[in-house]
């Protein structure tokens, strides 16, 4: 009967078996599709189409502009929110945090309908700047996984480091550069990962404001509804890749804490 | 006695599981129940919940949806003598591909209401259920349009599937908004540069690529001399000649056109964000109708160069059915229970299409629909194609809902709601059903493939510098940062604490 006794190791099961079922499986499926040509046949075609055609790659380049540029902007407006709301004495700073996270619990195809009316509004025709309007929905769908991990970390920066540094000497500016820009990295490199990935694939944002320009996730749609299962693994594939990159790049520069606890790699 | 306790909650929840069970069990015990698989468009079936307001008050019987029509089937297939119940499992798909992925990927249904290509697909990989024999009495094969039957016998389609709905395709414009009327009466609406970034089209390859056939033959099917039995062929080209050429087509009409929609175009034309609206005909009443509640007065042209003639309709799968000839008579029964008139005129006015159901209720509908009301100028419209020659179906329309030349003649392709719904004759002579694209499948995408992404070689110089000289000035910003004890701060603090020197 001894080995039939429930041990704390056996909670693991769940997870694993979750593992197993969500995560393992499909991604081999994606694999298996990846390197094998439509009569089932393993081939690296599919491989070579990629970076041999000029489409796919400047899909590929177009995405990552999106992509990049629309981290930069989140970045920009989240910083000086993110310190303000952390580190300001205000009495109401509660409340302001909220309805920065308050469009997140509203549906984004929701928030995004809005958006396209208020932009129509301001620039009569929104098909004109579809690069402009991709970045400005993007950034309005991911700035709040910019501002909370910012605010998390601007939080938890401890008071009499910055005390010190001005006892020592250190004016303002110093004082930020020095100390709460280098102690905040971790929030910076946690909230580029968490808006740079899902903004090179989310085509909905794309197409609800009417670029007509593909991006990554386009194209593997674009690839399934013409049954093209092959293409459209590789080029998730691809993407995946592309997101092991980054978090292993990213992982250096984050909190040693969570490292020690085993980040995400 | 806390031992006992649990020993007792422990018999009751095992004695309620074991009655339940039982309960199960009687209650499936006198009679089978078959659960009926069906899978359909999104919004495109009544689903009930109409107001009291909304009957349609027919003289022969008052119409009104009250609960979704598949609930409505199994309380009339449980209640009727089949010897055995049925259940339905209805769920929806988005489109024609996203259908044909889930059944390879396994998903299994009795009963799917594919387009006209894709039942072609279908057939062909011998995937669909024949209709039995009795199915040629049933109230399908009785109410069906000859027009209808026609063309699916004439393509063969008509031992394998039902049609449902059908229409073509064309353009809904705003009268006032537009220069000329006979600039929206052609596919090149789409290239005109007067209406730039003003006009959207489908965002997916068939109805796209159709548009393109339509500009690229344009004088060609203009043409008075143009016989017009080899327009299934011109608009079903699929060489490679042909598909470079749409390829040129297409990329022109990208930076031309406001947007490529699936959906969004309704809600785009009906707030005016756009002045024309490649659409198809179900959807361009459902605009017409949202617009006239607006006060705007949107009309339907249908292209001169041709339309698109599209179907909807039921197949019986061999993966679901199964050879189990229960499964197969509900199916049956399923879409003899939508071909009743009356059922027929509830999905009609719930989702704005047309239906392949003919007879004399669904004529009544028409005329309680579209007929004119008393003191206005009205014009004999002609539907007998759809309803049969063998009486005279000509509803008196509102003469102001269709342009009309030199007094009762009326101008070929322009007209509202009752024109989308059922095209007059001449429309439906140049319309053409698109065929699938067999294996040209692969190269079609491909060209739609580099219509839509960006090619790396059209990327322009100025752009190219303005990249690579952002990413040279981070790359000299890291290296400065980099060496910037070596270059500016001459003396690199030391690590740790370490004594000051006296």
């Amino acid at each position: 009967m001894k080995g039939l006794r429930f041990n704390r190791k056996h909670l693991c099961i769940p997870y694993a078996v979750f593992l197993i079922l969500f995560v393992i499986a499909p991604l081999i499926v994606i694999v298996y599709y990846a390197f094998t040509n439509g009569q089932g046949h393993f081939t690296f075609n599919n491989f070579a189409n990629f970076f041999t055609s000029t489409k796919t790659l400047g899909t590929l380049l177009y995405s990552f502009a999106v992509a990049i540029v629309t981290t930069a902007v989140c970045l920009i407006i989240a910083y000086p929110t993110a310190y303000i709301l952390a580190r300001s004495k205000m009495k109401k700073k509660h409340v302001l945090l909220l309805l920065f996270i308050l469009p997140m619990w509203i549906n984004f195809t929701l928030r995004i309908t809005a958006l396209k009316e208020i932009l129509s509004v301001i620039e009569g025709n929104i098909s004109v700047y579809p690069f402009l309007n991709s970045v400005i929905g993007m950034t309005y769908d991911f700035l709040p996984f910019m501002i909370l991990p910012l605010y998390t970390s601007l939080l938890k920066l401890d008071n009499s480091l910055l005390e010190a540094a001005s006892d020592l000497g250190a004016n303002k500016a110093t004082v930020f550069l020095r100390v709460t820009l280098p102690l905040s990295v971790p929030g910076i490199v946690s909230g580029i990962t968490m808006v740079l990935l899902p903004s090179m694939t989310n085509y909905v944002v794309l197409d609800m404001l009417y670029n007509n320009t593909y991006i990554m996730g386009s194209l593997i749609g674009s690839y399934f509804s013409a049954y093209d299962w092959n293409n459209g693994s590789l080029i998730s594939l691809i993407l995946l890749i592309i997101i092991f990159i980054v978090t292993l790049v990213t992982n250096r520069f984050s909190d040693k804490d969570t490292q020690k606890k085993g980040a995400i790699l | 006695m806390k031992r006992f306790k649990k020993f007792l909650s422990a018999a009751a929840a095992v004695g309620m599981f074991g009655a339940s069970a039982f309960a199960f069990t009687g209650c499936s015990d006198n009679e089978e129940v078959i659960t009926l698989r069906v899978c359909n468009w999104e919004e495109y079936i009544d689903l009930g919940g109409w107001d009291d307001d909304e009957a349609i008050d027919l003289e022969s019987e008052t119409i009104l949806g009250e609960n979704a029509i598949y609930d409505d089937f199994t309380e009339w297939f449980n209640d009727s003598d089949f010897g055995f119940k049925v259940k339905v499992e209805y769920s929806t798909f988005g489109t024609n591909e996203d259908l044909y992925n889930r059944l390879s990927l396994g998903d299994v249904y009795d009963l799917v209401c594919p387009s006209d290509y894709m039942i072609m697909k279908l057939l062909a990989e011998d995937k669909l259920e024949e209709y039995s024999e009795e199915f040629a009495n049933g109230e399908y094969s009785t109410n069906v349009s000859p027009y209808i039957d026609g063309i699916f016998t004439q393509y063969g389609w008509d031992k394998y599937a039902a049609c449902y709905m059908w229409g073509t395709t064309g353009i809904v414009y705003n009268p006032e908004k537009i220069d000329d009327v006979a600039d929206v009466s052609t596919w090149n609406i789409l290239l005109n540069e007067n209406y730039k970034r003003q006009v959207t089209i489908k965002d997916n390859v068939r109805d796209a690529y159709f548009a393109a056939l339509g500009i690229l033959k344009s004088d060609l099917l203009t043409d008075p001399q143009f016989d017009s039995n080899t327009l299934s062929d011109i608009m079903n080209a699929t060489d490679s000649e042909t598909i470079a050429a749409a390829e040129d087509v297409l990329k022109l009409i990208k930076d031309n056109v406001y947007s490529f929609e699936t959906d969004a175009g309704k809600a785009d034309m009906v707030t005016g964000k756009v002045i024309a609206n490649y659409q198809w005909s179900g959807d361009a009443i459902t605009i017409l109708d949202e617009a006239d509640k607006d006060g705007t007065e949107l009309w339907y042209s249908v292209p001169d160069e041709c339309a698109n003639l599209w179907f909807d309709g039921w197949v019986m799968l061999k993966s679901g059915i199964d050879g189990n000839v229960q499964r197969k008579a509900a199916a049956e029964a399923f879409v003899n229970f939508l071909s009743r008139p009356d059922n027929a005129i509830r999905n009609m006015y719930f989702i704005g299409y047309t239906s392949a159901i003919a007879g004399e209720t669904v004529f009544e509908y028409l005329d309680w629909n579209y007929g004119a009301d008393d003191g206005a100028d009205t014009i004999d419209y002609d539907v007998s194609y759809f309803f049969g020659y063998d009486d005279e179906y000509i509803i008196s329309a509102d003469a102001s809902c269709f342009e009309l030349e030199d007094g009762n003649e009326m101008i070929i392709n322009r007209g509202r709601q009752l024109f989308a719904q059922y095209p007059p004759e001449n429309v439906k002579s140049r319309s053409v059903v698109m065929r699938d694209f067999g294996d040209k499948l692969t190269e079609i995408n491909q060209m739609w493939i580099n219509v839509r992404c960006l090619d790396v070689l059209d990327i322009s110089p100025v752009t190219v510098g303005i990249i690579c000289g952002a990413a040279g000035l981070v790359v000299i910003a890291g290296l400065l940062y980099g060496f910037r004890y070596k270059l500016f701060i001459k003396h690199k603090p030391k690590k740790g604490y370490h004594k000051i020197d006296e």
